[in-house]
Order: structure tokens, then C-alpha cells, then sequence
């Protein structure tokens, strides 16, 4: 596969603040790459770094193989979706969409008939003489993607642009943006805070923070095997205690954690024997059991608060052994309907390869 | 001092209580709904007493002036009129206000475009303070102080004659000709030409251009097909406004034209003090409130209702 973007030790400070930390990636051609991290991460000045209304401080960006940051954003083939669109107000749906042929000088005969086709792949083909204020937000979405789209550009970027949207259209939002970017096969990068549409849109997600990429995988691995504890906690409902290596072995260690001994995953990393680490554990791996005997490890708790979300129950649960952590599980039994009710006390299971510990920074 | 505090606290409330109760009694809920057109009434009696003037202005214009007694004749005819139109000096003080307008209010839009521009997008605090005083600062000063400001300047023996002189070279006639008066005009309209776009240029997002930018146009063809034309209620409305108060000036051509220049409303001013012949100052004052409305009528047709942005907000 050949590469589209290639970012190299990519660093902007503003005022002596770096908001962008030597950063490195590489999207192949026809890649989806969602970059997730909490606000002020530095994703939205990467993502315009390179879209080209920010020059970097330090490094090199470039796309399908030019250097581009000193070449000014209309020189550059990229298509970007702003977080409010920015739509052209006096402008027809069809006029927006035509934009960007206009100004990149495509033969006039053959604008017409793009603009009609970019329409009708985001299903506004009846919409074409409406103006922005007569679309919903749906379709004003739409045609900013058909807008950034239209002169088939080598890059697509979005920079939050379903953030505004109330949660059922974002869903929907999602997959149709999903849908057109394979239609299209165009290399996109998208920004969000929302790590569930990191997990469903992308190919790749990188998770940003303090201006630093974390970590950089596919959705699958960057659940599975979070490196660190950022990431770990930042995607998923994680519940986070802190422990010391008492002993390791392949790819297992154990570790004391008040006055439990657990048996956790190391991730293929070397922890001696006395390292402190913080452990980490999804609460779709935590079980409220009988017997304990299925599982590595098992603790005793008290439910502390129970939040019923239909499909399933969110259980906050106290335990006085490991610390006085709150580790929080779901628990749905679609047959019995079990429920437990606040301040019962449970037993909870789960197993080694659940249980992540990461190395505690140095500094604690 | 918690104690005060909180005593001080609850006394507040038992006053606003108490005010909104005595408001409620005076002013039941039901009468809520007309609260805005109460709010109106002041300025509707404005208007309303503006337009009884017009009445009584229209009335004089068809009044000739009995010379005998110095008072309008009871009848009616067109005298006032007719003599307008058969001395060639009102057709001339005529088209001199109105090319005076063209020309102020053209190059007027033209230079504050970029300052209103510059106020609102510059991201430097203190370019934009800068800016801002600059912008007020004329409002402090009456159009007669500033019109003698630039006598002072401009003047026979003004500053920059002075320093002619002193480097050995001939004097100029700087005032008391058109090109001073339009000069002294521009110089007066600009703050309000100014005032007048900066929130055209506001309610453009920022994005937007950006956006314009990213799809493959460079500044200028962002400038031609986006800023521009978003800006437009902004700056119709400037150039109505400047053409307006252009039009019906009196103390800039008045003291830098000094009487070789006057303006239309010099020639009223005139007939009605100097003449002492209201009718046909009536009649003057006729015909400029025609050709000022049926221009600006004419703008906003050809501009479309969407003229000084008063229409639906389109996001």
C-alpha cells in the first residue's frame, strides 16, 4: 500500500505552550484514521497542520510523497469538513458543491454533472436549489461532505463534525460518513472526543494526549491491548486501581493490591518484582459470581450505586480490600433479571488476561 | 461579616420580591404581550411629528411669497416650482450635492471596508484597541470643530502653507473649492461607514473563509465570492447612509467650501433665512426629500429586501 500522509516529528507551540509534541504518523491510501483525545489533546492543530492553516514549529508533513507545509491550503488536495460546517450561507446546496470545482478551474461542462453525482451519493439530489437554512442539520452535514469531496481529493479531513449532533443522527451520521468513505476509497483522517465513534468509523485510531500520540492501532487492538494507561482509561468504562509487582512470570505477573494478590497481564512488557503499576480493568470483564473458582482473580465489594440503562446495569462496586478502589461492572442477565440492590455485598470474578498493569510513571 | 452578608443577601431578595410584586399589580401578566409595542410608542411619536413637519412643508412648497407682505399667498400654484427649474443656479447647486454624495459615499464604503475588517478579524488586542479609539475618537469632535480643524490646517495661513513658506515654495489654494469639501465629508463619514459594516463583517464566520480557502480559493477569490458578498447588507446600508447624510450636509461645504460650494442644503438654509421666502425653501426641501428617498428606494429594490440585514437569519 503506498503512503498518502506521512507526519514526522511534527511539533507547533503557541506562546512557548506545545500543543503538538513531535509527533509521527503514516495513513496509507484509502485509510480511515480517527484521532481521539480529550479537548486541548492537540488533535485539532495536528488535524489543521495539515489541512494547512497552521505551519508547524518543527517537522515534516507530507502528502502522497510532496513536503507541504509551507504550500498554502488551496494548493493542497484536501477536502475538510469543519466542525460547524461552514456551509456557504448565500449559497445553494448545488453552489456549495460547485465551489470547489469553480475555484480549482474543472472544465465548466463537467461541474454540472459532478455536482449532481456528489448530491446523489449523500442522497440530496432533490435538495440541490435548497439553501443551508432550509436543510436540517442531517443534510447540511451532508452537503458540507459533498462540498469537501466533489474535486476528488487525495485527503478528506473532519474535524468534529458530528459533535453537534444529537445522539441518534451522529449514529446515523457515522456509519453514512463510514459508507461514502469506502464508496470512495478516500484516505480520510477524522478528529473526535468521542471514543465510540473512533471505534466505529476508523480503520486506524491514534489516542492523543498533552500532544503526544499515545498509541496508534486498529480499533480492535487499541481495546484489546491498550499500552498504557491513558489509553486504557480513555477508551472503555475502565476501573483503574494502583499495586506492586510481587511476582512475574510469562506474560503474567501477580501483584499486591491492599490486601488481595491478583493476577494480571504485563502486555509483553518487563515488570520487576517491586515496580508500582496501575491496573486497569473494563467493566464488561468484571462478574458478579457464586463460585469464584472459574476465575483468577475474585474480591469482595459493596454495591455502591446501581444505574439501570435498559440494556444493561451499571454497577459502581466499593472494595475495601483492594485499596477502597470503585471498580465499576455491567451485569445484564436477559433471563432472570437479577438485580442487586445498593449495599449488598458481592462477590466479583475475572480473569488474568482482563486485568491490565502498566508501569506507574516515575515521577509518583 | 458572614452575618452582615447574609442579612444583606435576604434583604435584597425581600426588595426584589417586593418590586416584582408591585410590578405585577400594575402591570398584570396579560398585558405582557405588549410590552414591546409600549416600548415602541416614543419612537413612533418621533416619527409621527417628523411627518406632521413634512405635511406642513409640503403645504408652504405650493405657496408663492407675496412680496408686498413678505407672507405666503392664500392659493395654491406651482410659482415655487417653476422658479427652481428656470434658474439654472439650483440645477447646479443640484447636481453638485449629488455628485458630492456619489463621490463621498463611493470612496467612503471603498476605505472602511478594510478598516471594519481589519477590527474584526485582527487577533491583536492591541491593534484592535488601537483601532477602536481611532474609530471613536471623532465622535468627540463635532462636524463644525472639525471642519475648522482642517481651516486651521488647510488654510490660507494654515499649517501647511506655513511650511510651503518656510521652504521657499509657492502657497496653495488648499480650501474653499470642491475637492476640500468632499475631502472634509469622507473624512466625517468614514467612523459611521465604519460602524455600519463592522457587524456585516462580525456575522461572517471565520470558518467560512477558512473553508473557502481549503476548497481552492486564494484570498482574493475568497474575498470576491464569499466576504463580499456576505458583507453586502453592511455595505449597502453604509452607502445609504453616507449618501444620505451626504446629501443633505450643510456645514461642511458651508465652512470649507465658504459659500463657492454650497450644497442643496445651503441653497434651503438660504431661502428660508436669507430670503425670508419659506415657500420656496419648502419647495427646495421638497424636491431633496424626492430625490433622496426615490434613490434610496431604488437601492434597496435593486439590492433585494435583504439590505441592512434585516430578514430572517439564515445561520
Amino acid at each position: 500500500m503506498s503512503r498518502m500522509v506521512e507526519v514526522k516529528d511534527v511539533s507547533k507551540s503557541f506562546d512557548g505552550t506545545l500543543a503538538v509534541n513531535a509527533v509521527n504518523l503514516v495513513l496509507n491510501r484509502g485509510e480511515f484514521l480517527t484521532i481521539v483525545g480529550p479537548s486541548g489533546c492537540g488533535k485539532t492543530t495536528l488535524l489543521r497542520m495539515i489541512a494547512g492553516f497552521e505551519v508547524p514549529s518543527a517537522g515534516e508533513i507530507r502528502i502522497n510523497n510532496d513536503r507541504v507545509e509551507s504550500i498554502p491550503p488551496y494548493r493542497r488536495s484536501i477536502g475538510m469538513v469543519f466542525q460547524k460546517l461552514a456551509l456557504f450561507p448565500h449559497m445553494t446546496a448545488a453552489q456549495n458543491v460547485a465551489y470547489p470545482l469553480k475555484m480549482r478551474r474543472f472544465e465548466p461542462a463537467q461541474i454540472p454533472s459532478l455536482v449532481d453525482k456528489y448530491l446523489q451519493l449523500v442522497q440530496l439530489g432533490d435538495y440541490a436549489g435548497r439553501y443551508p437554512h432550509e436543510l436540517s442539520g442531517g443534510q447540511q452535514q451532508r452537503v458540507a461532505i459533498a462540498r469537501a469531496l466533489s474535486f476528488s481529493p487525495d485527503l478528506l479531513l473532519l474535524d468534529e463534525p458530528l459533535s453537534a449532533l444529537d445522539k441518534k443522527l451522529r449514529e446515523e451520521m457515522q456509519l453514512e460518513f463510514r459508507r461514502i468513505q469506502q464508496e470512495l476509497g478516500v484516505t480520510t483522517i477524522n478528529v473526535t472526543h468521542d471514543q465510540r465513534e473512533a471505534l466505529v468509523m476508523s480503520d486506524r485510531i491514534a489516542v492523543m494526549n498533552e500532544g503526544v500520540v499515545q498509541q496508534d492501532g486498529t480499533p480492535v487492538d487499541m481495546y484489546r491491548n491498550p499500552e498504557n494507561r491513558f489509553v486504557a482509561n480513555f477508551i472503555g468504562m475502565t476501573s483503574l486501581f494502583e499495586g506492586t509487582v510481587c511476582a512475574t512470570g510469562d506474560g503474567v505477573v501477580s501483584v499486591k493490591s491492599g490486601n488481595v494478590l491478583l493476577q494480571a497481564r504485563s502486555n509483553d512488557k518487563v515488570l520487576p518484582v517491586n515496580t508500582r503499576v496501575d491496573c486497569a480493568i473494563r467493566a464488561e470483564q468484571i462478574r458478579i459470581v457464586e463460585d469464584a473458582s472459574v476465575y483468577d482473580n475474585s474480591v469482595f465489594g459493596t454495591i455502591e450505586h446501581r444505574i439501570f440503562e435498559g440494556d444493561r446495569i451499571v454497577y459502581t462496586v466499593h472494595v475495601e480490600d483492594l485499596g477502597g478502589a470503585r471498580l465499576h461492572l455491567f451485569d445484564h442477565d436477559p433471563v432472570s433479571h437479577k438485580e442487586y440492590p445498593a449495599n449488598e455485598r458481592v462477590r466479583l470474578g475475572w480473569n488474568a488476561r482482563d486485568l491490565f498493569a502498566f508501569q506507574a510513571p516515575q515521577s509518583n | 461579616m458572614q452575618r452582615n452578608q447574609i442579612i444583606r443577601t435576604r434583604l435584597g431578595w425581600t426588595l426584589l420580591d417586593g418590586v416584582e410584586r408591585l410590578v405585577s399589580a400594575l402591570w398584570p401578566a396579560r398585558f405582557k404581550g405588549s410590552v414591546g409595542r409600549v416600548l415602541l410608542l416614543p419612537a413612533v411619536l418621533l416619527i409621527g411629528i417628523l411627518v406632521i413637519g413634512l405635511g406642513y412643508m409640503i403645504e408652504y412648497s405650493f405657496h408663492e411669497l407675496d412680496l408686498s407682505t413678505y407672507r405666503l399667498k392664500d392659493e395654491y400654484s406651482l410659482v415655487n416650482y417653476a422658479v427652481i427649474a428656470d434658474r439654472p443656479v439650483y440645477m447646479r447647486v443640484l447636481n453638485r450635492t449629488l455628485l458630492a454624495a456619489l463621490i463621498v459615499s463611493v470612496t467612503t464604503v471603498f476605505l472602511a471596508f478594510p478598516y471594519a475588517y481589519m477590527l474584526v478579524r485582527t487577533r491583536s488586542a492591541l491593534t484592535r484597541k488601537f483601532l477602536l479609539i481611532a474609530l471613536f475618537l471623532p465622535f468627540f469632535i463635532g462636524q463644525v470643530v472639525r471642519a475648522y480643524g482642517w481651516l486651521i490646517i488647510l488654510g490660507k495661513q494654515g499649517l501647511i502653507n506655513s511650511l510651503l513658506e518656510g521652504l521657499g515654495l509657492p502657497t496653495l489654494n488648499l480650501i474653499y473649492n470642491y475637492p476640500s469639501v468632499i475631502f472634509g465629508l469622507i473624512q466625517y463619514m468614514l467612523p459611521f461607514a465604519i460602524l455600519l459594516i463592522v457587524p456585516a463583517v462580525a456575522a461572517i464566520s471565520e470558518d467560512v473563509e477558512l473553508a473557502s480557502e481549503g476548497l481552492g480559493a486564494n484570498w482574493i477569490s475568497t474575498f470576491r465570492y464569499i466576504v463580499l458578498p456576505l458583507a453586502r447588507p453592511g455595505l449597502i446600508g453604509a452607502f445609504v447612509v453616507v449618501f444620505t447624510l451626504t446629501l443633505t450636509d450643510f456645514a461642511m461645504p458651508e465652512i470649507l467650501g465658504g459659500g463657492t460650494t454650497d450644497f442643496i442644503a445651503s441653497a434651503i438654509y438660504d431661502s428660508f433665512f436669507q430670503l425670508s421666502n419659506a415657500g420656496l425653501g419648502a419647495a427646495l426641501s421638497m424636491i431633496l426629500v424626492m430625490i433622496g428617498s426615490v434613490i434610496v428606494a431604488a437601492i434597496f429594490y435593486l439590492a433585494g429586501t435583504g439590505t441592512l440585514g434585516v430578514r430572517e437569519q439564515s445561520r
